[in-house]
């Protein structure tokens, strides 16, 4: 007997407006899709081809484009994991806090001068940078395991759960870095500075290899799906043998991992931080990426492509404001509005 | 008032739902809708109410031609749809549910309070009924939402109303309440439609029976002219099992022993022991703590006290995972909220609870996925076309075996069944019934819940009857029957 995954009677005989319509309403990123394709149009024509050559017609392109990549990596790696806190139907409004604070923990950890505590108890250079990179991951995973358990065990919403977190966490840091300003040695900025012919891509490297395990996660393993059914039934997913708590607790871990990594690249990429504003409304654009890319802020529903699509089209129209010179405070109208936009155009659930 | 349905075609895509139907309602009678799942009653009874539009046919409303594109018409129509999941705001008080969307509006355009109240009260006088307006929705049993929802139905001056399975989650005092509303109704002279899957109910109240199968009406007469049996054959269209199925039993040893067991609310001092091979029934009136009784063993809830043993090793069950782990598998009620995921597609609905037996440092064996869930889906007879569809476009039946499935995939040595045949047509009813057997017969130790005594009295070896959280006695052979387990469930004691 043939297998049941047989498509091959939907895609025979249909012209291209057919199969146009048919993806369209069926296959949930399909508009995301499109709408980031227009948009990369859009970009190049306005970018224009008034160029020598085609050569540096081509060298301009993607170093434009490497500029996009490179100043979204950090937000695009806490967009994938809220991706997965949405999915389980919380939310976490605690990432920019938790940036700033392991930042502030790894650059403390770094500090060359007479405060820093790695180069207190004599270790420096390379064994160091790995010292700093583990304990402010390992600090990102606790602090999003508390916030896990504060969920879980404490039965305390999560919107509430990480808002408290995101006052704490941020307030904690600025009190502790009142008037101390690390100073990251210069060769921890190779992290995210160093030149892959003469291209520095670093920061896009992880944010796709990030990208790469967690679609993967998502899609082939036990855990990936016990988020499905967490945010989707709450009940039957228990019912049905899942450790609710359990995956949630991972999921904020998770949140927390992947915040602490892009708090290593941030400070990386510019060797400062600035305690007070740094990662400020990084958790809105994180959720604004999840939700352009299809994911269900009531839970059950959610794809970490949609995500990555989501993030690009929201970095490609604030270069695409950039490039036409639209006043700065009008630009946050413009995400609004392509968010709202999204979510318009997005297949719906019926409601009945 | 007379309204008649002529020769109602309708189709969704090629799939052809009613094939021509006609029937006729008189003000003053109630009649029964009946029909195995996907026999096309929910569909006619939506084109009368203006959910669906009909293909072909027509409507009369008192001689006159009518035609309802919207619920709103049906309304103004004098048609009134009491659905299944009741339109009621838990959190408004009765009267002003009673005029939601037409509320009353003092000259200033404020909320009418005090008239609405007044009226509510006016309307349950009329009625019968005796409920303050001013209670909260929240605070009321399931059938006084149901009553309200009829008086609410009253309100707009329906001549006719359609009540979709109103019983199901009833206790029988409360079906009562229900009936004799219904009864009042037809005092008032309005017709009622009663679409219902349990047969003595619709002997017990309704005048005149509509049965439907695929799509076209295949009896109607007098209620009084026939048996349940005869109903039965009539929606399967062959005859239906009543005898006992159970045959010789071969017992194994003990699998699960239960002592002083006992929760906050729910349940206390519960004391059984079920063998390997044998299929233990355990029933009683909604509310008696059978459900959340079983969720603890499962792990889902806590417990006070008391000690839970499997294959004699006293075991504490934190949680629904270790549950599995030790080999025990949990189909809850009420399959919608406690069984499907409605974002999974069949197949992962059908392996959720076995994921961790086929993956390996929690990736999942794709293809070893699809070979388990494919023996399940051939042993089951489920009928689908992708097993990536989505879960939602099977049917009632399908789906509950598609649930079942993922608990057989898991391999029990316990099966705990809570109201298997929930919403599920006679036919798939049987085919649940023989998967059971089968299982008791494959050694595994089978508890059934249910609230239907027939079937406790059908498909089990003995039973446990329980009453307000505890277990009033017990019934097997001879003992088990439909008077002895009523008297126990209501409190009383074996004769």
């Amino acid at each position: 007997m043939k297998p049941a995954l047989d498509y091959t009677h939907v895609r025979k005989n249909r012209n291209l407006l057919q199969w146009f319509t048919y993806k369209w309403s069926s296959e949930p990123l399909f508009s995301t899709a499109i709408a980031l394709v227009i948009m990369v149009i859009l970009q190049t024509l306005v970018l224009g081809f008034d160029y020598e050559s085609f050569g540096s017609w081509l060298q301009a392109w993607t170093n434009n484009w490497i500029n996009i990549l490179r100043n979204n990596a950090g937000t695009g790696i806490i967009a994938l994991g809220m991706t997965f806190v949405i999915m389980t139907g919380g939310i976490d409004l605690a990432v920019g806090s938790t940036l700033v604070l392991t930042g502030a923990f790894a650059m403390m950890l770094l500090d060359t001068g007479t405060k820093g505590f790695l180069g207190g108890i004599g270790i420096t250079g390379f064994p160091a940078f790995a010292v700093a990179v583990i304990f402010a991951i390992l600090a990102g995973y606790l602090l999003g395991a508390l916030i896990g358990a504060t969920v879980t065990k404490g039965k305390v919403p999560p919107f509430i759960a990480t808002l408290g977190a995101m006052m704490i966490f941020r307030s904690v840091t600025q009190h502790f870095m009142q008037g101390y300003n690390p100073r990251v040695p210069m060769e921890f900025l190779e992290i995210a500075s160093f030149r892959i012919g003469n291209y520095m891509i670093m920061p896009i490297i992880y944010w796709a290899f990030i990208a790469y395990i967690l679609y993967y996660v998502s899609k082939r393993t036990t855990f990936g799906r016990q988020i499905i059914a967490v945010g989707s039934n709450e009940r039957a997913a228990r019912l049905s043998g899942v450790h609710v708590e359990k995956v949630k607790l991972r999921v904020y871990s998770l949140m927390g991992v992947l915040v602490s990594i892009a708090a290593i690249i941030q400070v990386s990429r510019i060797g400062s931080m600035d305690f007070s504003n740094a990662g400020r409304g990084v958790e809105m654009d994180a959720i604004a990426a999840a939700v352009v890319g299809g994911t269900s802020l009531s839970g059950g529903r959610g794809f970490i492509m949609g995500t990555i699509y989501g993030m690009l089209i929201i970095a490609v129209m604030n270069n695409l404001l950039n490039l036409f010179g639209v006043p700065p405070f009008l630009r946050e109208a413009f995400k609004g509005l392509i968010v709202i936009g999204a979510v318009l155009l997005q297949k719906k659930e019926k409601t009945s | 008032m007379i309204i008649e349905m002529k020769n109602i075609r309708k189709s969704f895509g090629s799939n052809e739902v009613l094939k021509g139907v006609s029937l006729a309602l008189q003000g003053g009678e109630i009649c029964a809708l009946l029909g195995e799942n996907g026999a096309g009653k929910s569909t006619l009874m939506n084109i009368l109410g203006g959910v669906h539009q009909l293909d072909f046919g027509s409507i009369t409303v008192d001689g006159k031609s009518v035609e309802f594109r919207t619920p709103v018409q049906s309304q103004e129509a004098g048609i009134a749809f009491i659905h299944q999941e009741l339109n009621l705001i838990n959190d408004l008080p009765i009267y002003e549910n009673m005029f939601l969307g037409r509320e009353r509006k003092t000259k200033r355009g404020s909320l009418d309070l005090e008239r609405m109240y007044e009226e509510t009260e006016e309307m349950f006088k009329r009625m019968n009924v005796h409920l303050d307006p001013g209670t909260m929705v929240r605070d009321l049993d399931a059938s006084y939402k149901q009553i309200v929802e009829i008086c609410r139905a009253m309100m707009t001056n329906a001549s006719v109303i359609i009540m979709d399975e109103p019983t199901t989650s009833l206790t029988d005092p409360e079906i009562e309440r229900v009936f004799s509303m219904m009864r009042t109704l037809k005092e008032h002279n309005v017709g009622i439609i009663f679409i219902s899957h349990k047969l003595n109910e619709v002997m017990q109240v309704c005048d005149r029976y509509f049965v439907l199968r695929d799509g076209n009406l295949v009896a109607d007469g007098n209620v009084s002219d026939v048996t349940t049996n005869d109903l039965a054959r009539y929606m399967v269209g062959h005859d239906v099992r009543t005898e006992p199925l159970r045959r010789e039993k071969k017992q194994g040893a003990e699998i699960l022993r239960v002592e002083g067991l006992t929760s906050h609310h729910t349940f206390r001092d519960i004391s059984f022991s079920i063998k390997a091979g044998e299929i233990v029934g355990f029933t009683g009136l909604l509310g008696d703590g059978r459900s959340e009784l079983f969720e603890s063993i499962f792990g889902a809830v806590q417990i006070l006290s008391g000690r839970i043993s499997l294959n004699g090793k006293e075991v504490k069950i934190k949680n629904t995972t270790q549950a599995i782990d030790e080999g025990i598998a949990y189909l809850p009620r009420n399959r919608k909220e406690n069984a499907i995921i409605k974002d999974m597609n069949i197949m992962e609905n059908a392996s959720i609870a076995t994921w961790p037996k086929f993956s390996r440092v929690g990736i999942i064996n794709a293809q070893k996925h699809q070979e388990i869930f494919e023996e399940q889906r051939k042993a089951l007879k489920i009928k689908m076309e992708n097993l990536t569809d989505s879960i939602t476009s099977l049917s009632g039946g399908n789906q509950q075996k598609v649930v079942l499935g993922k608990w057989l995939a898991a391999g029990p040595k316990l099966l705990i069944l809570d109201n298997p045949t929930q919403g599920v047509d006679v036919g798939a009813k049987e085919d649940i019934y023989d998967i059971i057997l089968k299982l008791a017969d494959d050694n595994i130790a089978v508890i059934v819940l249910s609230s239907e005594p027939q079937e406790i009295i059908r498909v089990c070896d003995r039973a446990y009857v329980m009453y307000h959280g505890v277990i009033q006695g017990d019934v097997a052979g001879e003992t088990m029957n439909e008077h002895n387990i009523m008297s126990l469930a209501t409190g009383g004691q074996l004769t």
